[in-house]
């Protein structure tokens, strides 16, 4: 079986930070995936990562975007499932 | 007209050359209704309420039915520019051009990328350290940071749709000028230990670059920042041109003239210390500066108690609070609020 992918939605809890954490969500609800999905609002989580602009959405550990509120389309495409 | 672009977007798969037809068709139809909108205003005033010409209550209506359309047009337009502009541009690119930069040179180049970035304040704190631990110096930062959300394109699209495109250069240019300067100050005063401490503790990864966009993804993120900026804002513009409606019809002209004009040497700095603990988006602030100024308020006055409103907001003070020591926010917020006072007199001094 192939390893749980991981999902980790990244931003210091703001609005924009939270609906993105909410579309992610959604699809990975909708989709039934098996994936671990992670809200994680720490500032080194980000710098580790080197993220600047929140909220931002990492997939097994790589940025795929960042600095907006992806559609749910979108972040379907970025799982590979669209 | 939004509305009608994106349900058709939403119906029909999104194939290049639909995005451009789309694009084209809106633009086309938005400046037929832009060139007819004075006439389309009095139509509605005069002829069809029935108002009488002169009155203060027609003279309040014709301004709203006139500005509410005219400004959202606009802004509509600019922002979608704006947005496919901005696809180019992220913050992580920034930095990278940025790093290992001198100052003066990196002052200019990091407030005019301030402009060009998106900006959020809930972004300030991980954009502050990773661009300190990227080795850009303080002062350089801090020109990112003033000019970022100061020079927006809301701000220059309401300035220049109310008060002509003079104005909304002078804005920018001075806007940029007191990002460039202040990011400079603050960095020769060498105040690097009233960082906080752990930030220069920070790793920080070099962040990956951006898959590669095609047009349509730009297209589509311009129409993205129409639907999250104007939607966002478009009640403040409404409500803000209402006040400033009711303003235009019924505060006699030349009322704020006697504590607003130009003559009064402590209206400057009054006007700066007043937008320091308000915070607005540009949308809402603007409307309202142009019947303060339609009664005779002097232009640079007006103009600081903007740039203050907007440049120095408390909740992103708050926000900075966790990477920035209070003396250090307390210089920045003299330093930029200096800068201001400076633009406010030399307004009402040329204008």
């Amino acid at each position: 079986m192939p390893p749980q992918r991981k999902i980790e939605v990244l931003g210091p809890g703001c609005t924009r930070c939270k609906e993105t954490f909410r579309v992610v969500q959604h699809v990975v609800e909708q989709e039934g995936l098996d994936v671990e999905l992670v809200k994680d609002e720490s500032i080194e989580r980000m710098m580790a990562l080197g993220l600047l602009a929140t909220p931002g959405v990492v997939i097994d550990g790589k940025v795929v975007v960042s600095g907006r509120i992806p559609k749910a389309e979108e972040v379907r495409r970025l799982l590979g499932i669209a | 007209m939004t509305t009608l672009a994106s349900t058709a977007t939403i119906a029909l798969r999104p194939t290049r050359r639909r995005g451009w037809a789309l694009t084209a068709v809106a633009f086309g139809t938005a400046v037929l209704f832009y060139t007819q909108l004075q006439r389309l205003a009095a139509f509605l005033t005069y002829d069809l309420a029935g108002l009488a010409r002169g009155s203060r209550l027609s003279s309040a209506v014709e301004f709203f039915v006139f500005e509410v359309p005219k400004v959202l047009l606009l802004l509509t337009a600019v922002v979608f520019a704006v947005g496919v502009l901005r696809s180019f541009f992220t913050p992580e690119r920034a930095r990278q051009l940025l790093a290992g930069r001198r100052e003066a040179s990196g002052n200019v180049l990091a407030a005019i990328f301030g402009i060009a970035t998106p900006f959020c304040s809930c972004s300030a704190v991980p954009l502050f350290i990773g661009f300190v631990t990227a080795g850009i110096p303080l002062g350089v930062t801090f020109s990112f940071l003033i000019s970022a959300p100061m020079v927006n394109e809301v701000a220059l699209v309401l300035l220049f749709g109310l008060f002509g495109w003079r104005v909304a250069a002078l804005y920018l240019g001075t806007g940029l000028a007191i990002a460039i300067v202040a990011g400079w100050v603050i960095g020769r005063l060498k105040l690097e230990r009233h960082v906080e401490p752990w930030v220069w503790q920070v790793q920080s990864g070099s962040g990956t670059t951006a898959a590669q966009k095609t047009w349509t993804d730009r297209l589509t993120d311009g129409r993205a920042a129409i639907r999250e900026i104007v939607g966002k804002v478009w009640l403040y513009v409404v409500i803000g041109i209402a006040v400033g409606a009711g303003i235009h019809g019924y505060v006699p002209t030349n009322f704020m003239a006697s504590f607003m004009g130009r003559d009064a040497w402590w209206a400057v700095p009054l006007a700066v210390l007043l937008g320091v603990p308000m915070y607005s988006n540009a949308a809402g602030i603007i409307p309202v500066v142009q019947a303060l100024l339609g009664k005779g308020a002097a232009l640079g006055t007006v103009l600081a108690f903007m740039m203050s409103v907007i440049a120095l907001s408390l909740p992103e003070m708050i926000i900075l609070r966790k990477v920035l020591r209070p003396a250090l926010i307390a210089t920045f917020v003299a330093v930029v609020a200096a800068g201001i006072l400076a633009v406010g007199y030399l307004f009402n001094a040329v204008m």
